[in-house]
């Protein structure tokens, strides 16, 4: 019994000092960060701002940005559109505008192409959704295309600095991210009821469409009143890219691809939704040509 | 109970080994007392440490602070020249006249990448194909021959991860025309990274985060293979292996010296085999791979087509070792 009192004492004494010595050492641990950290609050640098004499290229300025883009991932068409971003900085991180395009040009993809050339007109369901004589360009005239689109929207730039290169072109950059919502117009195919009419018209009618729209991008300011941007945007939005029948209705009205499908007709139902995504490049100018500088 | 405090000392060993290894420079083998002498602690000690230019280590690369030890005449300056030479350079810095001197925009890198490995896990999503998009995990490992160029690997894993559009299904009943398309297995790729492009940001306008900017190029290989969607019947296809060149650029930001999240968008080339859009041979009647039915594997390949796999890759960067040298001091 002593020899198991005298154990468990040793045992106790062993774990006291395992804890004595893990404390120990994480006290070790935290007084070497927090030495640090005191060196840090006390230098000639405390209480400094991350950055002086920053040239505040966007707050009480107005930039007009010409811009062209280019869509991305396109089923049956792409697009080229050009436009303009106007944006008035509040402060140097916050800014309302707008971006407006409308398109420069279309092309189509090799889809497309391969599908007016080889798509079997005798079957029933092509007939009605691709247009007659093979390889003579009629259905490229049939798929969707964007025509315009405007979007007031709110950007946000969260990150500012400069840049190096080869250690000898120095610019400053930031980095935005931006969320809007506005109208998308669009020529898709127009609506047909029945079977016959579908397979005799495949023409194309304008639409609008309320979409959302968000994105980041980069400024680079190559001197105190011009910048090059490049930008990322989606705007989602459902729309009949190709003028396909691909969807019905079911008894509720709901869009299906099940029961109701086929149900002869091209309209609102054909529609599916798309991230529609596109990159966008800018020469941005800014009034006044002087930004302001800070302390 | 009883191995409580073998579990303390393990979670005290765990929690101290990261923050030993980030400041093991800063610890001085030499004497304590010359801290109050001019330092080559900022050279050798944390990086960054030391705002006021002294640092709290002192020694360092001369291994035992300054004073006599950096003498020309001493045996250790003797032994190894270079590790005298910071405190010769702090003079003779410090004796130039500033008023016509060059100033960068980045005094100091901030995280200095020569003869460091970067470790990166990342995921890999797909830019350019509308049709299947092809997802994967990855990991690349970089070796930093000099502060701007590595060689490194990196393996895409993607055959769990390939998605067929629905765009595909819907497109195939409208038309009646079947797009080839391929699903991905895996990628593995000999890379050579060049990093012409740093700077720093200011977030929020409140606090400085480190970035740069990188062009990556290579070569490898890519194992890929059709999805039956002409014949899925009587074809069902193997994987197949095929050199694949890959290019792109990236972009890097620091949390810290040795952690960084980076996105890169990296084209892989290669050539693809497509499946055959005609269904050729004699109709199927029994026994496998019949030499001219339509289960005859030679008649399922179709055309040949360079493929550019455009992908986005975002991850995040462990570089090792966690501290280093500068060469000169900040």
């Amino acid at each position: 019994m002593a020899r198991n009192r005298k154990v468990t004492a040793m045992k106790k004494l062993f774990a006291g000092l395992a804890i004595g010595a893990a404390a120990g050492a994480a006290m070790f641990v935290s007084t070497n960060e927090a030495s640090a950290q005191e060196i840090q609050l006390t230098g000639p640098l405390a209480h400094a701002p991350a950055a002086r004499h920053l040239r505040l290229h966007r707050e009480g300025r107005i930039e007009i940005a010409p811009s062209f883009s280019a869509t991305l991932l396109d089923e049956y068409r792409r697009t080229l559109l050009v436009g303009a971003r106007v944006n008035y900085g509040i402060t140097d991180w916050l800014a309302v505008g707008v971006w407006g395009a409308f398109q420069g040009a279309g092309f189509s993809t090799s889809l497309a192409n391969q599908i007016d050339a080889n798509a079997p007109r005798n079957a029933g369901l092509v007939k009605q959704n691709v247009s007659p004589n093979a390889g003579q360009g009629e259905f490229q005239k049939q798929v969707g295309e964007i025509s315009y689109m405007a979007m007031p929207q709110i950007t946000a730039i969260p990150f500012r600095g400069k840049l190096a290169l080869f250690q000898s072109v120095f610019a400053d950059v930031d980095a935005y991210v931006f969320l809007g919502a506005g109208v998308v117009g669009t020529k898709e195919r127009a609506d047909c009821t029945d079977v016959v009419s579908c397979a005799q018209n495949h023409d194309l009618q304008a639409q609008n469409h309320i979409a959302p729209t968000w994105g980041l991008g980069f400024d680079f300011y190559l001197n105190n009143w011009l910048g090059l941007g490049l930008e990322y945007r989606m705007v989602p939005f459902a729309w009949n890219r190709a003028g396909f029948d691909i969807r019905g209705q079911d008894a509720n009205g709901n869009r299906t691809s099940s029961g109701a499908y086929p149900d002869g007709q091209v309209t609102s139902a054909d529609a599916t939704y798309r991230f529609n995504s596109m990159i966008s490049i800018y020469l941005g100018f800014s009034f006044p040509q002087q930004p302001k500088i800070t302390d | 109970m009883k191995q409580s405090p073998l579990k303390l000392l393990l979670v005290a060993a765990l929690v101290a080994l990261p923050s030993t290894a980030y400041a093991q420079k800063k610890t001085d083998k030499g004497d304590s007392s010359k801290t109050d002498q001019p330092s080559t602690g900022d050279d050798t000690g944390v990086p960054g440490g030391g705002l006021g230019g002294g640092g709290t280590g002192g020694g360092g690369t001369g291994g035992g602070g300054a004073g006599d030890a950096n003498s020309p005449d001493s045996f250790i300056c003797q032994a190894n020249p270079e590790a005298c030479q910071v405190p010769n350079l702090i003079k003779e810095y410090a004796a130039k006249d500033l008023k016509d001197s060059q100033v960068y925009a980045v005094q100091q890198i901030y995280a200095l990448r020569r003869h460091r490995v970067e470790i990166s896990p990342y995921w890999s999503a797909t830019l350019n194909d509308q049709f299947v998009s092809h997802a994967a995990p990855g990991l690349s490992i970089n070796y930093y021959v000099t502060n701007v160029l590595a060689v490194g690997l990196n393996f895409n894993y993607y055959q769990p991860f390939n998605a067929d559009a629905e765009f595909n299904k819907l497109n195939r009943e409208a038309t009646r025309l079947a797009v080839p398309i391929n699903d991905y297995n895996y990628g593995a790729n000999l890379n050579f990274t060049y990093v012409p492009l740093y700077g720093k940001f200011a977030g929020f306008g409140d606090f400085i985060f480190h970035w740069d900017g990188y062009i990556v190029g290579g070569i490898g290989a890519i194992s890929t293979r059709p999805v039956a969607v002409v014949d899925p019947e009587n074809r069902n296809f193997n994987w197949k292996t095929k050199v694949a060149f890959n290019g792109g650029v990236g972009l890097r930001v620091f949390f810290n010296r040795w952690l960084a999240a980076f996105l890169e968008v990296r084209d892989y080339v290669y050539n693809e085999q497509l499946e055959d859009t005609s269904v050729t041979g004699k109709p199927y009647v029994s026994g496998p791979n019949i030499t001219g039915t339509v289960r005859d594997p030679n008649t399922w390949y179709g055309q040949n087509s360079l493929t550019n796999a455009v992908q986005a890759q975002f991850g995040i960067s462990i570089f090792l070792p966690f501290t280093w040298t500068y060469r000169l001091p900040k």
